[in-house]
């Protein structure tokens, strides 16, 4: 490989702050997201440790009431908008390019400016906690009537306003790059057909973006104008209608979850064949499941209003069934290829495969709760918050984890320790389970959300304490993580410039590769051109 | 049929078929309008897609091209570094700032990000 890789220039170094305040690149940019949207990470990571602290036991008082609504406000807020969204748009800018054999995205300053609108819309929604009054405590739906109303000169429900808007607005300008990108600038022989599963995961994602972000933007203008200008577009004691909100709101918030969720159904492509060292089971397959899942969830926003009896049951309960039909296409893909292949069990694969397992549960609650009889159960109990806390920790989470060691190499040029990957690995998977799966439990036993204290009596308490105890076991995890980062970067053993065996084009180039991607590219005849080249370099070394 | 094509016609179709038939089912003017603006602007990109990039030609499309063939084409030009859009970030964080906390702040962002505007195309050319 290295014959393919020669560098004629070098990224300017990364100790150079100017160069990366003024840098254009799509790789430093891609680095910038992964790390801005890693810290937005442990503050709200934080806060649910605040959060798991104060619930270990009934009737504590670590934190008030309001305080505790504004923890988890930040807390759902951080983890939806800032982290687990944007990791995937950070690994989609240092991907993307490289996938496609291009030299960079379509729109580098625009997509830069992206970057910055990111990093300071989030800035925004924090500094809402140093605000007189505190931060937003209204939830990470805000929901209208309740956000509109004014405590004080408290600004801090504003803050979270604007910091949104600029956080979404920011995230329609880079899908607009994504796919710009993809359709214009591949490289000869890199046919629509031939791109890797994580850049195809990647258009549908940013389609959803086109299509459900737009609704939050107007969601957010409407608030902002209730709240300053005398609107009354969700208070009905003037006219307005707060079902209105809940629309506007999930019409953006149940695509969202597929923006979270599709790019690391892309990450889980690219692994486990790697690992398997078998090519993909029904490349098709997974390209058309992600695109049926993108479009079906743009009819399913009012599974999350059952209970209002405002909407039409049967139809969205219906379509949200239907969304576990692709779904299943994709595992059963992931599954075929894993199926007699020579599994490596590396530490990306091992967090893959937690991903299947975790995600799988939260798959099949996700069905439970689209039948509107079991939803209005388990509507706004901890059931709930265990469901999604399967599929976007479990899920989005365990494959963030998975790429940050599947990738690490070709960002920084080493490998970070096995070792210490698969200890991270065991302690997040039981953290992680001890953690939530007690969530389920405490929700059929009807303890409620956004609650900061709950009955002393009955099974409530010791789930808590075990939930609570889970929640540190996964902190170790993150600790271990941060260490293994530490000490793979002190040691910096380099390695080659394809050190998985993998597939797709980025692994053609050196790790890291230089400012404009490749100086070489290899012929591109099929969705495995670094594979296509490695086995003919074999090939022709083993010619008689 | 061009991948890119196939993709937009189809979600075009899928999304006014969702939109007629989510009004039928359920009646309801919010969700008819939020499905009928999706599929107005998947049938716009279709649509364009369709008339004006039909003879849209590109190397990527072709499966048995090379690089060598390719070699020369102008698909555009890179900014390796610019400071405009860090202040870009700057002038729009302190123009929503501005909203909330002082009209006036918002105002000079304004103002700057007219300036900056200016500037990209400049630098542009």
């Amino acid at each position: 490989m290295s014959a393919l890789a020669e560098p004629e220039t070098h990224p300017a170094p990364y100790h150079d702050l100017l160069s990366w305040i003024t840098t254009t690149d799509h790789k430093r940019i891609g680095i910038l997201y992964l790390v801005t949207s890693l810290l937005y990470f442990a503050v709200a990571g934080s806060l649910s440790l605040v959060i798991r602290t104060q619930l270990a036991r009934p009737d504590n008082h670590i934190v008030s009431a309001n305080t505790y609504a504004q923890l988890f406000t930040l807390h759902g807020t951080a983890m939806i908008f800032l982290f687990v969204a944007p990791f995937a748009f950070g690994l989609a800018n240092f991907l993307i390019p490289l996938q496609i054999g291009a030299p960079d995205m379509a729109f580098p300053r625009l997509n830069a400016t992206s970057y910055w609108m990111f990093l300071f819309g989030g800035l925004i929604v924090f500094a809402g906690a140093g605000a007189n009054g505190g931060a937003a405590a209204a939830g990470w739906s805000s929901y209208a009537p309740l956000s509109e109303i004014k405590v004080g000169t408290g600004i801090g429900q504003d803050l979270w306003i604007v910091g949104v808007f600029m956080v979404s607005i920011a995230t329609i300008l880079t899908s607009i790059n994504f796919v710009t990108t993809v359709f214009i600038y591949r490289a000869p022989g890199m046919t629509m057909w031939r791109i890797p599963i994580f850049t195809w995961e990647m258009v549908a994602t940013s389609l959803l973006v086109f299509m459900a972000f737009p609704s939050l933007a107007a969601a957010l203008i409407l608030l902002f104008v209730d709240r300053h200008f005398g609107g009354h577009a969700f208070d009905p004691a003037y006219g307005g209608n707060a079902v209105l909100w809940d629309h506007l709101f999930w019409f953006f918030g149940h695509p969202e979850v597929y923006v979270m969720i599709l790019p690391y159904f892309g990450v889980i492509s690219e692994i486990i064949p790697v690992f398997s060292r078998k090519p993909i089971f029904g490349y098709l397959g997974l390209v058309l499941a992600a695109f049926a899942i993108a479009g079906l969830s743009m009819g399913v926003w009012a599974h999350h209003m059952f209970t209002t009896g405002a909407v039409n049951n049967p139809f969205f309960s219906f379509v949200s069934f239907l969304i576990a039909v692709p779904t299943g296409v994709k595992f059963f893909n992931w599954i075929a290829t894993m199926w007699r292949g020579q599994i490596r069990f590396a530490t990306p694969m091992l967090f893959s495969i937690g991903f299947l397992l975790n995600f799988l549960l939260g798959g099949v609650t996700g069905v439970m709760v689209a039948s509107p009889p079991l939803d209005y159960q388990a509507h706004d109990s901890y059931f709930v918050i265990a469901h999604f806390h399967y599929t976007l920790g479990g899920g989005s989470l365990f494959a963030i984890f998975a790429a940050m060691f599947f990738w690490w190499p070709k960002m920084f040029g080493v490998k970070l320790n096995e070792r210490l990957g698969a200890w991270c690995f065991w302690l997040l998977f039981i953290g992680f389970n001890v953690t939530f799966f007690p969530m389920h439990l405490m929700g059929i036993d009807g303890m409620p959300r956004r609650v900061f204290t709950y009955a002393s009596t009955g099974p409530l308490p010791d789930l808590n304490l075990i939930a609570t105890a889970g929640s540190y076991t996964m902190l170790a995890g993150v600790i271990l993580f941060a260490w293994n980062v530490l000490v793979s970067g002190l040691h910096h053993a380099p390695v080659g410039d394809d050190p998985w065996e993998a597939n797709s084009l980025e692994w053609a180039t050196s790790s890291p590769p230089p400012e404009h991607n490749f100086t070489k590219l290899p012929p591109i005849r099929s969705e495995r051109p670094v594979w296509d080249l490695r086995h003919a370099s074999a090939a022709r070394n083993t010619a008689p | 049929m061009n991948a890119g094509r196939m993709l937009f016609i189809s979600s075009a179709f899928f999304s006014i078929t969702i939109s007629v038939g989510y009004w039928f089912v359920a009646h309801e003017i919010l969700g008819t309008f939020m499905l009928g603006v999706m599929a107005f602007g998947f049938t716009f990109v279709a649509g364009y897609m369709l008339v004006a990039e039909r003879e849209a030609d590109l190397w990527g499309d072709q499966p048995d091209a090379t690089m060598l063939e390719a070699a020369g084409q102008v698909i555009g030009t890179y900014t390796i570094r610019s400071p405009l859009p860090f202040w870009t970030g700057v002038a729009i964080a302190s123009l929503l700032l501005g909203l909330v906390i002082s009209p006036m702040i918002a105002v000079l962002a304004l103002i700057a990000l007219v300036a900056l505007g200016a500037a990209f195309i400049i630098q542009s050319r």
